[in-house]
């Protein structure tokens, strides 16, 4: 099914849950809404619901306005963060109530509901009760009853925020799995980038109720519109300073205090074109190496920097450090030794350099 | 549910099963309008709400009304078959005039403040505080022992305080107190001491409210801020003092507000206690001023109208202070908006 | 109060000091029912020693009266433990999960109501209840003087407290659960069946123990608005022992009244945990 939100607004008298929302998802698609907590997601996703009423705006569903048709008539399944499963019901009560409540006949409803619990692996837990069930098992008897009724359009709010991280990773790859195989368009809340990267075909980034940037994942990292985006998108978050874009010897140049940096040519005839005295570079902390990790010193490319912690992640080490003044996040390989209170050299990659005008926080590089 | 339950209800869902099979097949339902949808919520929410609300206009607002009626006119026992005059102002007149007027209401207010300063919300909370300080299963055993005369039938239980207080031989408290406590041998609620009776045994049944609210609001203060001060090195009265009483000062408002509102309100322990006695008015209040005018025969006659009228000042008194406290307290922001909004 | 054994010993010296009263109040009455007189705590027998015990005072159990007052008793709490949990049960849901015009006005005349003993409104009941009275067929069964008039005034008048109180239990549901149902496919009505009223069934079994308490022990309106022996619930029964005969027995009052208590000593031993909650479940929200 094909949605299209426009101008979509919620507001409580003074708080605004969404504020002219518009984007189109079309059929088939797995979209994401990221952003963080009360920006305006679940509003949103209650409102395509039929839960909330907007104050403004319209759905379509298919090109028809939904805006005045009932939760129960939109031909909509949805999975909760708290699963909001029926405590007095069996597995089986859950998953069929949909079917019970459209008279499906009894034969039917048995069947339809043992094809959708062996798809999700419960299968053998029908009789259960639900508070005999661990939290994956909750999750997956939630999903089989958005399934159940075969909709058109699946709505996600948060659904494996209260699982640990491990089961997280195995029903991310078997949420997407499904909407693949059966086709249907999904909506899919989270505050996790990482699962929206990861599931979604286009990825919608609110904050404050507004919708930031509406794009495929890799266009979100790598050519983020507006500061907002590039710094909620990418983890450990780009950092930030403000420079000065200054020629020289036709060369560019990132000034401010001891920072001094080259630019590549191409962004940095954008930035200067935008003619502003000032704008925000961002950086981000996989494009800074310690000097010996990569390529030998480069002239106008290296800093010297004081480390003030080291986070070890495991495979790489997250440093905080501070040139002179300006603190900034580094990812890398290892510290080779490197230990807090040391000094040492920090090469930029600049080719992915990012430049936001500080007055409207929108990119000079990315329209 | 099972499926039986199911189909008990199935005819009053007929409809929604209806539009459902229709969603099931296809496009989306025509919509209805937006006014139209309202409308139909605002049905159905008033549809939830119809045994209560044919209750509270036959109980509550036909009463009201007729109570501002009555208190004008002279009906009573004695005339009650003609039709009714209307008298003007004259109850109120003879209500503010009465000879014991000044004491009724100086019983009353001495009647409602001490017995809820003492009882209702100082014992309540020295019992709420004092049994969540000893071991669980001790302090609920306490509680529950209070909470015995609230469930005992009040003629039981007055019959109880009856024989507490009455005279020699009988007397529970004249066998077992020495005469420096001031046992007399006499009766002590009809003679010797009357409001302390009566306070005692509105006193009794009151602190138990307040008591099982204090409870579970102080229950419910996380345990590591009670330790946390404990490491700080606070005394158990400067933990009650800084972080208990702060913490429910929500239930104190509103016991406060409470048991202001029912103890003005309610006479049913005097009324089988003292009847207001002994002798003329000595415990009685407003509320049952008002009952007993309108119900007990004086010189054989019930005066429903003078009745009326004592208790249409007190009702006029006590929604005033209702209104007040709502709007103090703010209970109006504690309420919740609904997050649902459609049918 | 306090840390250490001198806090203990007082907290509890206190505790139990307190208690005093109301356990020699109950003493009395359990050693009074199988005495043939009392003296203080003490029973007596005829020479004026202690003694005298006899079980005489229970032989109104052989009598019509007392089992026609249960009877009305038992009528009076059970049509209130059904009047009062369908209106709260489907009031409390409106208030607590719908929006209407109207709604905070109901929600602070229930909250104002529930605080406000209505008992000031009786003598205008009496009128309202004499005009049900006149309605044909059904009047002699709600009207002044018949057990249906005292059980639909009780009802009213223990209304808002019952629509707070479940109002409190319906708060505390998710609405996701109740959004679930509704994008299943279940409308407001079955919502509140199916899927709420399960939820709140330990609201509903506190609602309905209070509520079969506070008729059971019915005294004032009953009192009020019936005359003889015919419609009189044990309250009142008992109420017209003490007051209509002289000399008051007052031994066979005090089995008349351990007798009533019955159904709540069983209440009190079998769900304390719920007595105690009651009220506190009641004072959600605010
Ligand atoms: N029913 C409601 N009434 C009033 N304000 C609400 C309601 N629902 C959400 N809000 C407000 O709208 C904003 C967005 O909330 P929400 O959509 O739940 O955020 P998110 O799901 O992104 O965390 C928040 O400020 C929240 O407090
Ligand atoms: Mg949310």
């Amino acid at each position: 099914m094909r949605v299209e939100l426009e101008n979509l607004s919620k507001a409580w008298d003074g708080v605004v849950g969404a504020d002219r929302i518009t984007l189109d998802i079309a059929d088939g698609e797995f979209v994401a809404f990221l952003g963080p907590s009360g920006c305006g997601k679940t509003t949103t996703l209650l409102m395509v619901a039929g839960i909330y009423k907007p104050s403004g705006g319209t759905i379509k569903f298919d090109g028809h306005v939904v805006n005045e048709v009932a939760p129960k008539d939109r031909g909509i399944g949805m999975v909760f963060q708290s699963y909001a499963l029926y405590p007095h019901m069996t597995v089986f009560g859950n998953i069929s109530y949909p079917l019970r409540i459209q008279k499906v006949n009894k034969t039917e409803i048995k069947e339809r509901v043992q094809k959708v619990a062996d798809m999700m692996g419960i299968g053998d837990l029908l009789d259960r009760k639900i508070v005999q069930l661990s939290g994956g098992q909750q999750q997956r008897v939630s999903l089989g009853r958005a399934l159940v009724k075969e909709p058109q359009l699946l709505l996600f709010d948060e659904p494996l925020s209260n699982l640990d991280a491990r089961l997280r990773l195995t029903m991310r790859g078997e949420i997407k799995r499904l909407q693949e195989e059966m086709g249907i368009t999904a909506i899919y809340v989270t505050h996790d980038q990482v699962e929206a990267m990861t599931m979604a075909d286009r990825i919608a980034v609110m904050s404050g109720g507004v919708l930031q940037a509406y794009d495929v994942p890799t266009d979100l990292y790598e050519h983020p519109k507006t500061q907002f985006v590039a710094g909620f998108v990418g983890n450990p978050p780009m950092n930030f300073f403000d420079v000065e874009i200054v020629a020289m010897d036709g060369e560019f140049r990132a000034k401010s205090g001891s920072i001094d940096l080259a630019l590549p040519r191409d962004r940095a005839e954008k930035a200067a074109a935008a003619g502003k005295d000032k704008l925000i570079m961002g950086v981000r902390p996989e494009d800074i190496y310690l000097v010996d990790d990569a390529e030998p010193a480069a002239p106008g490319r290296t800093l010297t920097a004081a480390i003030e912690v080291v986070e070890p992640l495991g495979r790489e080490d997250l440093l905080g450090v501070t040139v002179n003044d300006v603190e900034m996040r580094v990812l890398v390989d290892k510290t080779k030794g490197a230990a807090v209170g040391d000094n040492v050299d920090l090469v930029f990659d600049m080719s992915s350099v990012q430049f936001f005008d500080p007055e409207t926080e929108q990119s000079v590089l990315w329209t | 549910m099972t499926e039986k339950q199911l189909s008990a209800t199935e005819q009053l869902m007929e409809q929604e099963a209806d539009s459902l099979a229709r969603a099931a097949i296809g496009a989306p339902k025509q919509p209805r309008s937006s006014l139209g949808r309202r409308v139909r919520s605002t049905v159905s929410a008033y549809g939830f709400l119809l045994p209560a609300i044919a209750l509270v206009i036959t109980f509550f607002i036909i009463p009201g009304i007729l109570l501002i009626i009555l208190s004008f006119t002279n009906l009573s026992s004695a005339n009650f078959t003609e039709p009714w005059e209307f008298i003007g102002f004259a109850n109120f007149e003879r209500l503010f005039t009465d000879p014991f007027f000044p004491k009724i209401l100086r019983n009353t207010v001495f009647y409602v403040f001490t017995t809820l300063i003492f009882f209702n919300l100082g014992l309540a909370l020295v019992l709420a505080l004092v049994t969540t300080n000893i071991p669980r299963r001790r302090g609920f055993f306490f509680r529950l022992v209070w909470l015995l005369p609230r469930l005992t039938p009040s003629v039981v239980y007055i019959l109880m305080w009856k024989r507490i207080g009455s005279a020699d031989p009988f007397g529970i408290y004249n066998q077992f107190m020495p005469e420096v406590l001031g046992a007399s041998g006499g009766n002590l609620f009809l003679g010797g001491a009357p409001w302390a009776f009566v306070i005692l045994t509105n006193g009794f049944v009151g602190a138990s409210f307040g008591m099982i609210i204090f409870t579970s609001a102080l229950m419910s203060i996380p345990e590591d801020l009670i330790t946390a001060a404990k490491v700080d090195g606070a005394s158990t009265w400067r933990i009650i003092r800084d972080i208990k009483l702060p913490l429910i000062k929500w239930p104190l408002l509103f016991i406060a507000t409470y048991q202001t509102l029912s103890l003005l309100t309610s006479f049913e322990y005097i009324l089988l206690l003292t009847e207001g006695g002994p002798g003329l008015f000595t415990t009685e209040v407003w509320a049952l001023t008002a009952y007993k005018r309108a119900f007990s025969s004086y010189f054989g006659n019930s005066q429903w109208a003078f009745g009326a009228t004592w208790a249409i000042v007190l009702v006029a008194v006590a929604l005033v202070m209702a209104v007040l406290y709502v709007k103090i307290f703010k209970f109006n922001e504690l309420v919740e908006e609904p997050r649902i909004e459609n049918l | 109060m306090g840390s250490g054994k001198t806090g203990r010993f007082f907290s509890y010296a206190f505790l139990t000091l307190s208690i005093v009263p109301i356990l020699v109040g109950y003493t009395w009455l359990v050693i009074a029912t199988v005495s043939t007189r009392t003296r203080g705590l003490l029973p007596i027998n005829a020479e004026g020693g202690i003694g005298g015990l006899t079980l005489g005072n229970w032989s109104f159990v052989f009598e019509s009266a007392i089992w026609s007052a249960m009877l009305n008793s038992l009528l009076i709490a059970v049509a209130m433990v059904i009047g009062v949990g369908i209106a709260s049960t489907s009031g409390g849901y409106a208030l607590s999960r719908f929006k209407f015009p109207g709604r905070k006005g109901f929600l602070t005349g229930t909250l104002v109501l529930h605080a406000f003993k209505a008992e000031m409104l009786l003598i205008a009941i009496f009128f309202v209840l004499r005009w049900l009275g006149e309605i044909p067929l059904i009047g002699p069964y709600i009207g002044f003087n018949s057990v249906g008039g005292v059980a639909l005034v009780m009802v009213a008048l223990e209304l808002p407290l019952g629509i707070w109180l479940m109002k409190g239990f319906f708060d505390n549901i998710s609405w996701d659960m109740e959004r679930a149902a509704m994008i299943d496919g279940a409308g407001r009505f079955r919502v509140w069946w199916q899927i709420m009223l399960p939820q709140v069934r330990p609201g509903i079994a506190a609602l309905a123990l209070f509520t079969f308490i506070a008729g059971w022990n019915a005294y004032l309106v009953p009192f009020t608005f019936t005359i003889g022996t015919k419609v009189a619930n044990m309250p009142v029964y008992l109420n017209q022992l003490i007051s209509d005969t002289a000399p008051v027995n007052w031994n066979q009052v005090a089995a008349v009244g351990l007798f009533q208590m019955i159904p709540l000593i069983i209440f009190f031993i079998f769900t304390q945990e719920l007595l105690l909650n009651i009220y506190a479940g009641g004072s959600k929200g605010t």
